[in-house]
C-alpha cells in the first residue's frame, strides 16, 4: 500500500487569471478582482483517475484535501491536520508536511504552484519525494507533473501491485514574485527535491532505449567531464548549481556546495560559494577559466535562471566558447528548448540558434535555443 | 526517359574490383594487437578461411566471383537503377539524381552481397558453424540467409539494445534457422566480463564483435564473419558500383558526385571504389565522392587518422583508420549501422589524402530526407540509408542554385519496413541530434596511455 500525503493550496494560481502573476500574498486582491479557485478542479482531475488502487491518503481538512477526497467518493484517508483559519497560507502548507513527515507518507502529493514546492521542500528537504499536480501561476520547478492526468499516470506507476516509482533530482526554484510582477523574471534555486518520474512517457515509439536511469546518466557525464578536466589541468572549471555538477565534484573527489558556484584547478577545489565579486577576482589576471553549467528548472534555462551571481560580466572574461553546459537525457527530453537569459542579449545571441549539451560520455546533444524565454512563457 | 534501368542477368559482373593496386602508394599494413607487427596471413586463420585473408590481402585488381556465388547472387541482382523523376521535379533542380536500389535483395539491403561469399569460401574451408554480430540486424539476417543456403549454422551476437527494440530483426534470422543472442551475453568471457560489471548494459557493436571472435577462436568448428570494415567485405560489394557503370553508360550518362552513408564503409566502398578507380587512374578525376555520416558518430569528419582496434576488447588486428577511439560508445541513433568507432582502412586513406571527402548529418535533418523521397519516389529507406538521401538531396539543390546539370549517384542501400519505430520518433518529434564534442574529447583522450604499435 502507498501512503501519500495530499495537499491541496486552494489559492494557487488565483492571481494568474486576473493579472496578478501570483498569489503570494495577494489573495485578497485576486478575490476582489473576481479570481476563482483553480486548484480543486485540477486535483480532483488527478484524484478521480487513482480510484481502486490500494493508496491510503494523508491529508488536510476541508478544501485543502478532504473536500476533494470525500467528493470522489474516496474514503481511505485520514485528515492529519486541521487549518485554523479559512484562508489558508504557507503556514498551513508547512504544517501540514510536517504531518506527514511524522506518518511516514511514502510520497507528498500536492497541488499548486512554484510558492507551494517551496514551502513543501522547505519542511521536508529531500527526505520525502513530492509530486505536483500543476495549477499555480508560474511553475518553474521541475517537480510538477506536465497534466493533472500525467500526475496520475505516474502516481499509478508506483501504486499498482507490482509497480514501483522511479525517482529523480527536481529543482524547486525560488521567483520573486515582487520583480515578476514588474516584469522581469528572477529566480534562484532554491533546493533540489525528490520526484517520482514515468521514463520516457512514449518509450513505445523510440527504437534504441535510453538510459533512463538519472544516477547512471550523472555518472557518465561526470566520468567524462573529469577526464576533460584532467586532461587540461591549467583550467579553472567553475561548477554551477544543481545535482548534475555535484556529481562532477564527486567523481573529481571534492566537496562542492549544492546550490553554489564553486571553482577547482588540477583536482582541488579552489573555491566555493563565490558570488560575482568572488567570481571575478578569481577570473582576474587573464586566469583561463571555463563554467559548467546544468539546465535548471522546468523551463530549460542554462543562464540567468538560478545562476545570478554569473553576470554578464563574469560571462564575458570567461567567454561563450568556455561554457561546458551538461544535463541528463532525460532533462534533455523533457526540455525541447534551451533558454538563455543571461541579461546580456548580445551574449545570449552569439550562441546562436543551437548550444551543445553534454549528455553522456563523451556524448552531447544539440538543442535548439528558445528566443522568447518570456514571463509567463511556459514549454 | 528512363525510370528504372535494368541490367541484363547475363551483365552482372563476373569478377570483383579491387582497388588496392590502384592506390598510389600501398596501404599501411594490420598489426597484430599482440605484438604490434605486421599481420601474415596465418595470424589470421584462426577465425577466417584462407581465401577470405588472401582476399584481404590481395594485390590483383579483378578476382573473380565463383560460380556457385553468382547463382545465389542471381536471385537479386543485378540490382535496379532508378532515375529519380518525382524527387528532381520536387526540388525542381536541373540535376539528374540515380539511386542504385539494394533494398531488392532477400534479407533488404546490400549486406548479402558479401554475406554470400563469405558463407561460400567458410563452407568451402569445411567451417561448419559462423559467429558474428550485429547492430540493427541487417547484417544478421544477411548472413543468417547465406549460412544456410550453404548449410552452414550461423550464431549472431545482436546488441542487446536492438535485439528489445527490433524483434522482426530477430524473427528474419530465426526464419533462415540461425541462432540470434543478445549480446553481451554469458556464452563468452568477453560478454560476462561486461555483464558481471554491468548487468544493466544496452550494449554495443564493440562488444557483439569481441563475443563473436571469442567464439570463432575457442571452437575449431567456428569462423568469424564480419560485415564492413575490411577489404574483402568492401571488395564483394564492388558489384554495386560495377553495375551502375553499366547501367548509367546505356543510358549516356557518368555521374558527376557519388554518395554513399558509411558506417563501416561496406557499402561505400561498394558504390564508390569502381568511380574512385577511375578518378586515381585519372580517367574521371573530377568525380566527387561523397561519405555521409552521422554528426553523432564522425569518424571521418572528426576523427583521427590513426591505429586503432576494431573492437572494445583490443582482441582484433590494429588497422590505420579514421577513429574515434575503440573504446567511444556511439550514442544510440536511430541508424544503429553506421554506429562503429573506425571505418574501412582504404576509404579512410583516401578521405585523408582528399581523393574523397566526408560530411555528417544530424538525425532529424536524414529523417525529413527520407520523408521526402518516400513522398516522391516511394520507398522508405533505412535509417542509414537516409544519410546518403541527405547529401544527394543537398547536392541536388546546390545544382539548383548554380545552375549545374551535374548527374548525381547515390547508394540506396536499404529498405527501412522494420525501422518504422524510428520514423515514429521523427514525428513525435523525439528524435534526438547527438553531437561529437570533439574538443572536450580531445582533451580527454589527451591523458590516455598510446595503443601499443600505434
Amino acid at each position: 500500500m502507498c501512503t501519500l500525503g495530499f495537499l491541496i493550496n486552494p489559492v494557487a494560481g488565483m492571481g494568474g487569471a486576473v493579472g496578478l502573476k501570483g498569489t503570494d500574498g495577494m489573495v485578497e486582491a485576486a478575490l476582489s478582482r473576481g479570481a476563482v479557485p483553480r486548484a480543486p478542479g485540477r486535483a480532483k482531475e488527478t484524484i478521480s483517475l487513482l480510484k481502486g488502487l490500494d493508496i491510503h491518503f494523508l491529508t488536510c481538512s476541508g478544501v485543502m484535501g478532504e473536500d476533494i477526497l470525500s467528493e470522489e467518493g474516496i474514503s481511505g484517508y485520514e485528515v492529519v491536520y486541521h487549518p485554523e483559519t479559512v484562508q489558508t497560507g504557507a503556514p498551513d502548507t508547512m504544517a501540514a508536511c510536517r504531518a506527514f513527515l511524522e506518518r511516514k507518507a511514502d510520497l507528498i502529493l500536492f497541488c499548486g504552484g512554484d510558492g507551494t514546492a517551496r514551502d513543501i521542500y522547505s519542511v521536508i528537504g529531500d527526505s520525502l519525494p513530492m509530486l505536483g499536480i500543476p495549477a499555480g501561476v508560474k511553475m518553474y520547478s521541475a517537480v510538477f507533473a506536465i497534466t493533472p492526468g500525467a500526475a496520475a499516470g505516474i502516481l499509478r506507476d508506483g501504486c499498482t501491485p507490482g509497480g514501483k516509482f522511479l525517482f529523480r533530482d527536481a529543482e524547486v526554484m525560488d521567483v520573486d514574485e515582487e520583480a515578476y510582477r514588474e516584469g522581469s523574471l528572477r529566480t534562484r534555486l532554491f533546493g533540489i527535491a525528490k520526484s517520482p518520474y514515468r521514463p520516457g512517457l512514449v518509450q513505445g515509439t523510440k527504437q534504441v532505449f535510453e538510459d533512463h536511469d538519472e544516477e547512471r546518466a550523472k555518472k557518465d557525464i561526470a566520468r567524462f567531464i573529469k577526464e576533460v578536466m584532467e586532461g587540461t589541468p591549467d583550467i579553472l572549471y567553475i561548477l554551477g548549481p544543481g545535482s548534475t555538477t555535484a556529481a562532477i565534484a564527486d567523481e573529481i573527489g571534492i566537496r562542492k556546495t549544492l546550490l553554489g558556484f564553486d571553482a577547482a584547478k588540477g583536482g582541488t577545489l579552489v573555491a566555493t560559494d563565490l558570488n560575482e565579486e568572488g567570481l571575478l577576482s578569481l577570473l582576474g589576471g587573464g586566469t583561463r577559466a571555463r563554467l559548467v553549467i546544468s539546465i535548471i528548472g522546468a523551463q530549460g534555462s542554462v543562464l540567468g535562471r538560478g545562476t545570478q551571481q554569473v553576470s554578464p560580466a563574469v560571462l564575458r572574461i570567461i567567454g561563450r566558447e568556455n561554457i561546458i553546459v551538461v544535463a541528463t537525457p532525460h532533462k534533455l527530453a523533457e526540455t525541447p528548448l534551451v533558454f538563455l537569459d543571461s541579461g546580456d542579449r548580445e551574449l545570449d545571441e552569439s550562441f546562436g540558434d543551437y548550444i551543445s549539451v553534454v549528455s553522456g560520455y563523451r556524448v552531447a546533444q544539440r538543442k535548439r535555443i528558445g528566443k522568447t524565454a518570456g514571463v509567463g512563457e511556459f514549454p | 526517359m528512363h525510370t528504372k534501368i535494368p541490367l541484363d542477368e547475363d551483365q552482372m559482373p563476373k569478377s570483383w574490383y579491387n582497388i588496392l593496386p590502384d592506390l598510389p602508394s600501398p596501404l599501411d599494413p594490420p598489426l597484430h594487437p599482440g605484438t604490434g607487427k605486421p599481420l601474415v596471413p596465418d595470424d589470421l586463420t584462426p577465425i577466417f578461411p584462407m581465401e577470405l585473408i588472401l582476399q584481404e590481402m590481395s594485390s590483383k585488381r579483378t578476382i573473380d566471383i565463383p560460380a556457385e556465388v553468382q547463382d545465389v547472387l542471381r536471385l537479386w541482382r543485378p540490382s535496379p537503377l532508378y532515375r529519380a523523376h518525382r524527387l528532381e521535379k520536387h526540388l525542381k533542380t536541373p540535376a539528374h539524381i540515380y539511386y542504385k536500389y539494394e533494398g531488392v535483395s532477400p534479407p533488404g539491403s546490400h549486406k548479402p552481397n558479401t554475406a554470400v561469399p563469405q558463407a561460400y569460401y567458410n563452407m568451402k574451408a569445411g567451417i561448419e558453424r559462423i559467429a558474428t554480430e550485429t547492430g540493427a540486424g541487417q547484417w544478421g539476417s544477411a548472413l543468417a540467409f547465406a549460412t544456410q543456403i550453404f548449410g552452414l549454422e550461423c550464431t549472431i551476437y545482436m546488441v542487446r539494445s536492438s535485439y528489445a527494440q527490433k524483434p522482426y530483426r530477430k524473427s528474419m534470422m530465426q526464419v533462415w534457422g540461425a541462432e540470434c543472442i543478445p549480446s553481451p551475453s554469458t556464452r563468452t568471457k568477453a560478454g560476462s566480463a561486461v555483464l558481471q560489471k554491468d548487468p544493466e548494459t544496452t550494449g554495443s557493436l564493440g562488444i557483439a564483435i569481441s563475443e563473436a571472435v571469442e567464439d570463432a577462436a575457442t571452437h575449431g568448428n567456428t569462423n568469424y564473419s564480419l560485415g564492413s570494415v575490411l577489404n574483402h567485405v568492401c571488395l564483394h560489394q564492388t558489384v554495386i558500383g560495377l553495375e551502375c557503370r553499366e547501367q548509367l553508360a546505356s543510358v549516356d550518362e557518368y555521374p558527376d558526385v557519388v554518395i554513399g552513408c558509411v558506417g563501416g564503409g561496406s557499402n561505400f566502398a561498394g558504390i564508390s571504389f569502381p568511380f574512385a578507380g577511375e578518378k586515381l587512374k585519372g580517367t574521371h578525376k573530377e568525380t566527387e565522392i561523397i561519405a555521409v555520416e552521422p554528426a553523432s558518430c564522425p569518424t571521418l569528419t572528426k576523427g583521427l587518422f590513426t591505429y586503432d582496434y576494431g573492437d572494445v576488447a583490443g582482441l582484433t588486428p590494429l588497422l590505420k583508420m579514421f577513429t574515434l577511439g575503440h573504446d567511444f560508445v556511439p550514442p544510440s541513433i536511430h541508424a544503429g549501422g553506421l554506429r562503429y568507432h573506425g571505418d574501412n582502412p582504404t576509404i579512410s586513406r583516401l578521405v585523408y589524402d582528399g581523393v574523397m571527402k566526408a560530411v555528417s548529418y544530424h538525425q532529424s535533418e536524414v529523417f525529413d530526407a527520407a520523408q521526402t523521397f518516400a513522398r516522391t519516389e516511394g520507398i522508405i529507406v533505412a535509417p542509414e540509408t537516409s544519410h546518403a538521401v541527405r547529401a544527394a538531396i543537398d547536392e541536388a539543390l546546390k545544382c539548383r542554385k548554380s545552375g549545374e546539370k551535374k548527374t548525381i549517384l547515390f547508394n540506396c542501400s536499404g529498405h527501412g519496413n522494420f525501422d518504422m519505430s524510428a520514423y515514429d520518433a521523427f514525428y513525435a518529434k523525439q528524435l534526438v541530434d547527438y553531437e561529437y564534442p570533439e574538443q572536450l574529447i580531445r582533451e580527454s583522450l589527451s591523458r590516455l596511455p598510446k595503443i601499443p604499435g600505434a
